[in-house]
């Protein structure tokens, strides 16, 4: 027992939850202004290619960074165009993203690298790790709190700053009231329009960076389809979360563990089954929430429809 | 600026929008410290001429002068309200999740260090313009869940904190019980002769434009036709030039009511959607050739006890029968197959299918009958295209066709498909909610000599309705409604006007 | 509970299949294909290759040879069924993106149904397994059905996550469990009876008797759509399931069939793969099959005939791609790309052609009204 339920699963969790974090973060952030992005998946995927990218042309992690940000600020920006100024579908232009992710990052690897299935390089420069003194110092969690990627630490400062932003500055203010009444937004004189851009680069720019951590703080490479899904945890977390930082963090986090955990007991459990297994969860994890509300307001049950 | 000057004129105003011109070369002066209404029938153009003045569209041609000034060719709210000018909308502009401050504050937060959300000094903000405008309230409740009345005022401390001196109000006792009305004019007549206000009231109620405005604006399709001092009109005058013509509202009822019940709710309770109770014991029978009137401002449980009835909705006590039967369990499909029918008050959302065609829309609820549908498996469509041929023809539905989406039809339009359909199931039970909500008179004409129709032939019928006119007009009895319970039950012709809305708000 | 959530969440309930296919609605979509191959032209020439070789090459590919033709008709079919099985649930107003879990699912009965058959006569092994592939996928279609349903749980998540489930699941299975003893075969179940396989119509190509099947489904589905009491009922529900229940229409019931059809078709495709082209269920079967269909469902407004034409042009572009890639050296990806413009371009549709009609109609009032002058104040 012991073997599994060590210190080392706390980090592994934390490792495995970041890039669900961050993109969670992201969507929860379009979902305030109401845009529902099912597409952040494949952000994460493209993220983590360009990421790899620049960190490879420019022998920098910091470069693998800033193509990352770019790339995301252009896909959110894409994203809002196409669902506010086009009214598309929401659900369309978010599939249709995954699947040009999928083929983009595909057609690119195998027409600058020339490889298939995955790439990797020397020259691809990783996140730095980090040790922080002062963390380092508290007792059993420690170690373990220290000596990760920097992503981990940048997205648990994110967590922090969205609730603040949404929940403490006007501009959040403004956020939000886009999503619930726009036209009361509207009649106040702030461009509803604006705050659903400003919302939609962001979650780009946080659904990139957590494909940053994928391919350059977890791994240091690239791999086709490496967001495995991931995107849609993230969604499934602010459903959970009701799109509040905070929450969200939590539901990522439990996602995280049992992720983790299935990877510890890939020695005991076919490691197909302890793949299957966080999907599987989260799903139960979504209708145990729509139950708990249920029995909620006056504890009355509906008579059968 | 002189006493009766212009404070806001509209010049050769004309606003197309796709397919409709919704304002055709309007030029209008608004004189200050008056109260100027404007009426019309919906779709005249009366919001659309205001929402140009704040902003919220841009003219097609023409120009607007505030205060003397003309307006920037990218005037938008926030102009607007710098310009003085201020806004209560029909429906109103809140953010429900917020509070009563951090809506009044909205596009203009304080802030603390220049970037945090000051919400101590917007909250002694809030009290102390309460208290300037004689308009209490709390700045810490959640708006979503204040009453409509209460949410107004919300709307107008927002518009007054901007410091506008031209109020716009936008159908505003659409929503109101009579004593929130009462107390609505008297707030409007004291900010006009205390603060120097001028309101601009926008309205198709005519009894209230005779009361409280100075002169009054008529629009009919686009144009303004005629500028009058309220003065020197009534209320004949003014719905005849709304409408074109000479509107008559004859006495319809023929003969007295059934002894036989046939429709009986006992005690019924029920929770809203948030959990609440919203229906709380209530008792009422309906005869058969009879009209019972449930009068009630709109969320006091009427929509739900609907909702009950038709099996929508389910019951935490007490029945509803029949004929006898007790019919509380039963799903939409069985009460419809037991004899009831139902026009709900909102169209989009539960009487129709946007979407669907309007010969769809016709026929649902008949789509499995031998003549629509051989052996429960092939839709006949010639049958149903020649159905809706029929039924829209006798029920007088325009449209562009009877293959295009039902959304696309006016809402009077909308409203005579829904009784089209209901109608055409000869149910012995018909449960009416605001049947004339945003229709033309001239449809409300029609609508109401249809239900009469279908009382005179019998039909035991339970009438939901905001709209006292149309209450005291059709029914035999009338049932006050008020949080939940009945306060009161009297035949029609037994209470008038004033003592009702007494009923309608609490009183016993 | 963010509101806004709350709005967004409905919005995605809300999505509701467009009606018709217009001519503009084609017209655009001319556009939007013609625009795509312009931009997958760009991609050419910027990697160095010559658009005009390489689109050749795509037709060609696609419909030149008789092998080359046998592919595309496989391919089509394919996409057809996909497309139809997520037009079906959609049109009841649900949305399976599951489908290819589902197809999975059926792939792994029918050939563990086909395996322990043999000895049976080969139209009882074809029957059972068609019945197992349909259960299969059905009842896994089933299962998030009627959580949005009866619990209102969002579908679209929980389809995705029940895909990787099963996609996990039918690896297990065939690595593990029922993994065969065959040499040479390094994740796969048993082979089914050989007799009772699909026999390819055009040789050395992925067309079989297959086709016939599915034929006979889209015809069914097509039906049932357009022409049938239960499809109104459908349409109904699907633009309005508040209104349909209140108009009587058994809304909840019909939203699940549509589901758990579509499940069921999505399980045929499982099968057909198997009977006809592996023969034994292997973890390759599919790769994202159901999402092409899915995204020709989308384009196509989920209308049956639209999804049916769609689908071959798809299926050129697909097969073409492969054969491109084969013959002029270009990654074959460069047609996902293509096919994603026409999406997002077709998805944007709607609302580029009303800023069009908003801007020309404004036009068109400023000239009339500068030509008849002001009119005079009333």
């Amino acid at each position: 027992m012991s073997e599994i339920f060590n210190i080392l699963l706390v980090q592994n969790t934390l490792r495995t939850a970041t890039p669900v974090v961050l993109c969670a973060l992201g969507c929860l952030m379009s979902d305030q202004v109401g845009i529902m992005n099912i597409g952040v998946d494949g952000m994460m995927l493209m993220g983590a290619f360009f990421a790899v990218l620049g960190s490879y042309l420019f022998g920098s992690w910091l470069a693998g960074i800033l193509f990352t940000m770019i790339l995301g600020m252009l896909l959110g920006y894409f994203y809002y165009v196409f669902s506010v100024k086009f009214k598309s579908d929401e659900f369309i232009i978010g599939v249709a993203l995954n699947i040009l992710a999928g083929g983009l990052t595909v057609f690119l690897l195998r027409t600058l690298f020339g490889v298939k299935g995955s790439f990797s390089s020397p020259r691809i420069v990783p996140l730095p790790t980090l040790h922080i003194p002062w963390l380092e110092s508290i007792p059993v969690l420690g170690p373990i709190l220290s000596g990760n990627t920097l992503l981990v630490y940048v997205s648990w400062l994110l967590v922090f700053l969205c609730w603040v932003l949404l929940y403490k500055t006007p501009l959040g203010f403004h956020l939000r009231a886009s999503g619930q009444a726009p036209e009361a937004l509207r009649a106040s004189g702030v461009n509803p329009d604006r705050m659903k851009r400003i919302a939609s680069v962001l979650c780009g720019v946080l659904a990139a960076l957590s494909g940053a951590h994928l391919s350059l703080g977890y791994l240091t490479m690239f791999s086709e389809n490496m967001s495995a899904s991931r995107g849609y945890v993230a969604v499934a977390c602010v459903i959970f979360g009701g799109s509040n930082p905070p929450r969200v963090f939590l539901a990522a986090l439990l996602f995280g563990f049992i992720d983790a955990l299935g990877m510890r007991l890939q020695k005991y459990i076919p490691s197909d089954i302890t793949s299957m297994a966080p999907y599987v969860v989260t799903v139960v994890m979504m209708v145990a929430v729509v139950l708990l509300k249920r029995r909620k307001p006056s504890g009355i049950k509906p008579a059968a429809q | 600026m002189s006493e009766n000057a212009p404070i806001v004129r509209f010049e050769h105003i004309s606003m197309q929008f796709p397919g409709v011109l919704a304002n055709d070369n309007v030029t209008l002066e608004i004189r200050k410290g008056e109260v100027f209404a404007l009426v019309g029938e919906n779709g005249a153009g009366k919001s659309t001429l205001m929402n140009l003045l704040y902003g919220l569209q841009k003219p097609t041609l023409g120009r607007i002068e505030i205060k003397g000034k003309p307006t920037s060719p990218h005037h938008d709210p926030t102009r607007a309200m710098a310009m003085g000018v201020g806004m209560v909308h029909q429906h109103f502009k809140l953010v429900p999740g917020f509070t009563v401050a951090q809506n009044i504050a909205l596009g203009m937060e304080p802030k603390k260090h220049k970037l945090f959300y000051d919400q101590k000094r917007i909250n002694a903000e809030v009290t102390e313009l309460c208290e300037r405008f004689g308009l209490p309230l709390n700045p810490q409740d959640t708006v979503g869940e204040l009453s409509v009345g209460l949410q107004q005022r919300v709307e107008i401390l927002k518009a007054l904190h901007r410091g506008a001196d031209v109020l716009v109000l936008d159908e505003p006792t659409a929503v109101l019980t009579p004593q929130e009305t009462e107390e609505l004019f008297q707030v409007i007549r004291r900010i006009v002769a205390e603060k120097e206000m001028t309101v601009i009231l926008i309205t198709h109620k005519l009894g209230e434009v005779m009361r409280l405005s100075d002169r009054v604006g008529v629009m009919r399709r686009g144009k303004l036709l005629d500028v009058l001092n309220t003065s020197e009109t009534d209320e004949r005058k003014l719905a005849a030039l709304m409408v074109g013509r000479e509107v008559l509202f004859s006495e319809l009822r023929e003969g007295a009511p059934g002894t036989r019940e046939v429709l009986s709710v006992d005690r019924l309770s029920a929770l809203d959607d948030r959990g609440l109770p919203a229906v709380k014991g209530i008792s009422l029978t309906v005869h058969e050739g009879e009209i019972v009137g449930v009068c009630g401002v709109e969320g006091n449980g009427q929509t739900e006890l609907t909702e009950c009835i038709m099996g929508m909705r389910p019951q935490t006590g007490g029945t509803v029968t029949l004929n006898g039967r007790n019919i509380s369990r039963l799903d939409p499909r069985q009460i419809r197959a037991m004899g009831v029918s139902w026009i709900p008050e909102d169209r989009l959302r539960t009487g129709l299918s946007a979407q669907a065609t309007v010969t769809e829309n016709l026929l649902v609820g008949k789509q499995r009958l031998p003549e629509f549908s051989r052996f429960s498996l092939h839709y006949r469509k010639g049958n149903a295209r020649r159905y809706g041929e029929k039924l829209a023809s006798e029920f007088d539905i325009r449209s562009g066709g009877l293959e295009l989406p039902v959304g696309s039809l006016s809402g009077g339009n909308m409203q005579k498909t829904i009784l089209a359909r209901e109608f055409s199931f000869d149910s012995p039970v018909l449960v009416i909610s605001q049947p004339t909500r945003g229709v033309d008179i001239g449809a409300i004409e029609f609508i109401h000599e249809k239900i009469m129709e279908k009382r005179n032939a019998g039909c035991a019928i339970l009438l939901v309705s905001a709209d006292l006119d149309e209450l005291f007009r059709l029914s035999d009895q009338l049932v006050t409604i008020y949080e939940g319970q009945i306060t009161g039950r009297f035949p029609n012709g037994e209470i008038d006007r004033e003592e009702i809305g007494y009923y309608m708000t609490g009183g016993r | 509970m963010s509101t806004g959530f709350l709005q967004s969440v409905r919005t995605l309930f809300a999505l509701k299949p467009k009606q018709k296919l217009t001519a503009q609605y084609l017209l655009s979509l001319f556009a939007a294909v013609a625009l795509a191959f312009l931009v997958g032209a760009g991609i050419m020439l910027l990697c160095g290759y010559d658009p005009i070789t390489c689109y050749a090459a795509l037709f060609k590919g696609a419909l030149g040879k008789p092998r080359a033709l046998g592919n595309t008709l496989a391919k089509t079919v394919t996409l057809c069924l996909t497309g139809l099985a997520m037009s079906l649930a959609a049109k009841a107003g649900i949305f399976n993106v599951g489908g290819e879990g589902q197809l999975y699912l059926g792939g792994l009965a029918a050939a563990v149904v086909g395996a322990r058959m043999n000895g049976s006569p080969a139209w009882l092994i074809v029957a059972c397994s068609l019945l197992a592939a349909m259960a299969a996928g059905g009842a896994y279609a089933w299962i998030p059905g009627a959580l949005k349903v009866k619990l209102k749980v969002n579908e679209v998540v929980t389809t995705i996550l029940l895909n990787s489930a099963a996609i996990y699941f039918c690896s297990y299975m065939a690595n593990g469990p029922l993994k065969t003893a065959e040499r040479g075969i390094e994740s796969g179940t048993d082979s089914i009876a050989s007799y009772a396989a699909f026999t390819p119509l055009i040789r050395l190509s992925n067309l079989t008797t297959g086709v016939f099947y599915a034929a006979v489904i889209t015809l069914l589905v097509w039906y049932l759509m357009t022409r049938s009491t239960v499809g109104f009922e459908m349409k109904i529900t699907g633009t309005n399931e508040r209104f349909a229940r209140y108009g009587g229409i058994r809304a909840d019931r019909l939203a699940l069939w549509g589901m758990t059809l579509s499940g069921m078709i999505c399980g045929v495709v499982g099968l057909l793969e198997v009977f006809g082209l592996h023969h034994r269920f292997m973890t390759t079967i599919s790769s994202e099959f159901y999402f092409d269909g899915m995204l020709v469902a989308m384009i196509m407004r989920y209308q049956p005939f639209g999804v049916i034409l769609m689908s071959f042009f798809f299926a050129i572009l697909n097969i073409g791609g492969s054969a491109m890639e084969l013959s002029a050296g270009i990654s074959s990806e460069v047609m996902l790309i293509v096919q994603s413009v026409i999406i997002f371009f077709m998805a944007a549709e709607g609302g580029i052609s009303e800023k069009l009609r908003a801007g020309a109609a404004a036009r068109r009032i400023r000239r009339d009204a500068r030509r008849a002058g002001k009119g005079a104040a009333v």
